[in-house]
């Protein structure tokens, strides 16, 4: 696992990525920094962490689509996976190297709240907690980022995948309000989630019944509980949504609500993506 | 020593590997001969742990590859047909980078180990360059280096030969007849020359089944039971076909060359039989003079081209 966070880490400052990525996070750091903490003598350091999430939205895919989509395609995948290295030790190795890139420029935010101190009462615990947070929040769309990779050979088609995927996630809240009502609604929605599973059940299996039966078995637990429980669906698809919503725990603790919970959801989201990056690589060994 | 057993590999209804089981002892060359697509690169990406067997199971060293690749892993060295190589790495870090990946702890120890399979594999003078920059036989030759570091028992190459110059294929050659003294070698071509000149076994391959396996010459004598006969006689094609055809146990007759009343030509006869005097006999008393006639073995050429057209055309059926 060293051998590849050291071989990885150092890829990203042999090319461009790196460094680019570093100066593009950097520049609106310091923009922010200077337009809402120094010219308006404010000591909300988190607000600055809260403007630049917009940019991790574009920087985090591109520091993330080249992990295993690059390996593929120039076949050096066949060294670490025939290497008496595990694949959680290659997805750990690549995904730390990942969080190294975008985590380096942002040290120089430590020092920012600290400046601040020096000319007036600041709230080291909020301001550290929420830089903490922001490394989480970026530490998972990263991971998020290393499985899209995985499951593509073509790095810009993994760049605009998890693009579109986290400007999703990050757009949940106000997606969210278009569905506060209407119990009808959600039932469609539902039962389109489950056409799509039911079809991929179907495409797994080979087999028309089983997607049939699932879509069945499926759909008629819908109508029943659309007809006895209405209020059941329509809150089980807002939590769903609200559990998509990846910005959110981190807007939560900007706004000074600082919560363990928090922490435990992102660390939870990449420990999933993680390990789907690992069956994926392990998927593609059997077809 | 490898043990495959009965491996098998489909990708949906295709059959790329079907039921092959073969033992590879240790000290040898063995080499993995087939025409392109006849399941060579899939036998070896699923010993070296790439792929998975669909069914079957192979053990390296004692260790099953599904089960315990860690340390199935750590005995074999692997060069696929396409090198694994990392661009924008100098072959020095790249030759680094892959000893710690296989594990060599030590930061001397690394040093020293890449300097020796630089030496090995005639990279002296390389180190600092770019992969980038290098030309096809010295990419060929720092794969062959990877595969060397952390001294495995067996060293598997795929192709290793392919699209270098003739000068570079001799080289490599050599360097694999080195590997051989001192590691067990598999090795896969489609050129059967190379095989014959650098293999201590060979094992065909043809639509994903083994068809044969033993030494050069045990496969070439197995299947030389049948001889083959040439012969030039003077007289018209006709005539000198004619009294040919009249040999009980002479087949296959076909006429290679016909030139100013000479009339060339080939034929197959049964096995553990010498039909030259007849031959000779029959065209003298057609008043055909024969003026050259010989007996030739198979050479392994043919038995490869026999084998392997055989199991095309039953997969025709």
């Amino acid at each position: 696992m060293v051998a590849i966070l050291k071989r990885e880490t150092k890829a990203y400052y042999t090319g461009m990525i790196g460094y680019v990525t570093a100066a593009v996070s950097l520049f609106f750091l310091g923009l922010y920094y200077t337009s809402s903490n120094l010219i308006v003598a404010s000591s909300d350091f988190a607000m600055v962490l809260y403007a630049t999430t917009v940019i991790l939205l574009f920087l985090l895919p591109a520091i993330s689509m080249r992990s295993f989509a690059e390996e593929r395609r120039n076949k050096t995948d066949q060294l670490l996976l025939t290497s008496p290295v595990s694949i959680p030790a290659i997805v750990l190795g690549k995904f730390l190297a990942e969080f190294i890139a975008f985590a380096a420029p942002t040290s120089v935010a430590v020092i920012m709240p600290l400046i601040l101190k020096a000319f007036g009462s600041v709230s080291l615990v909020s301001a550290y907690s929420s830089l903490l947070c922001y490394l989480l929040l970026g530490a998972a769309c990263l991971a998020i980022g290393t499985w899209i990779s995985a499951l593509t050979e073509n790095q810009i088609i993994a760049y605009l995948a998890t693009f579109g995927v986290l400007i999703v996630a990050y757009l949940m809240n106000s997606i969210q309000t278009l569905f506060t009502s209407g119990d009808a609604l959600a039932l469609v929605v539902f039962l389109v989630v489950l056409l799509i599973a039911s079809i991929l059940v179907g495409v797994v299996c080979k087999s028309l019944t089983s997607c049939c039966a699932v879509f069945c078995v499926g759909g008629i637990a819908l109508g029943v509980l659309f007809v006895l429980r209405p209020t059941w669906l329509l809150s089980a698809f807002d939590s769903v949504l609200s559990a998509l919503a990846l910005f959110d725990p981190f807007n939560g603790v900007v706004g000074g609500m600082f919560s363990i919970s928090a922490i435990v959801y992102y660390l939870s989201v990449i420990a999933l993506f993680l390990f789907l990056t690992g069956q994926a690589l392990e998927r593609r060994r059997w077809n | 020593m490898i043990e495959v057993n009965h491996l098998t590999k489909r990708y949906g209804k295709h059959t790329a590997v079907d039921d092959i089981s073969f033992t590879v002892e240790d000290g040898c060359i063995y080499g993995l001969l087939g025409p392109n697509g006849a399941g060579k690169s899939t036998t070896m990406n699923i010993i070296t742990g790439y792929l998975s067997a669909t069914e079957g199971t192979v053990k390296i060293e004692g260790h099953d590859i599904a089960e315990d690749p860690a340390q199935a892993k750590a005995c074999i060295g692997y060069l696929p047909e396409q090198p694994p190589l990392y661009q924008d790495m100098t072959v020095t870090e790249y030759l680094l980078f892959v000893a710690e990946l296989k594990g060599v702890r030590k930061k001397a120890e690394r040093r020293t180990a890449v300097e020796k399979v630089c030496a090995k594999a005639g990279l002296q003078g390389m180190e600092a360059r770019l992969i980038r920059n290098l030309s096809k036989g010295y990419r060929q030759r720092v794969g062959i280096a990877a595969a060397l570091l952390g001294s495995p028992k067996v060293i598997i190459l795929d192709e290793p030969t392919v699209g270098l110059d003739p000068a570079q294929m001799i080289e490599i050659r050599s360097l694999i007849h080195d590997l051989g003294k001192s590691h067990t070698v598999i090795l896969s071509s489609h050129i059967l020359s190379e095989v014959q000149t650098v293999c201590d076994r060979v094992l065909i391959i043809a639509n994903g089944k083994l068809v044969a396996q033993g030494t050069p010459e045990e496969l070439a004598e197995k299947l030389a039971a049948k001889g083959s006969i040439s012969a030039t006689a003077q007289g018209s094609r006709e005539a000198v076909l004619a009294a040919a055809k009249a040999i009980p146990g002479l087949t296959d007759l076909r006429v290679t060359a016909e030139k100013g009343g000479e009339v060339s030509f080939t034929a197959v006869s049964e096995a553990g039989t010498d039909l030259r005097g007849a031959l000779s006999l029959a065209l003298a008393k057609a008043g055909c003079p024969v003026l050259s006639l010989s007996a030739e073995s198979m050479s392994l050429e043919d038995v490869f081209l026999q084998l392997t057209e055989k199991g095309e055309g039953e997969e025709e059926k």
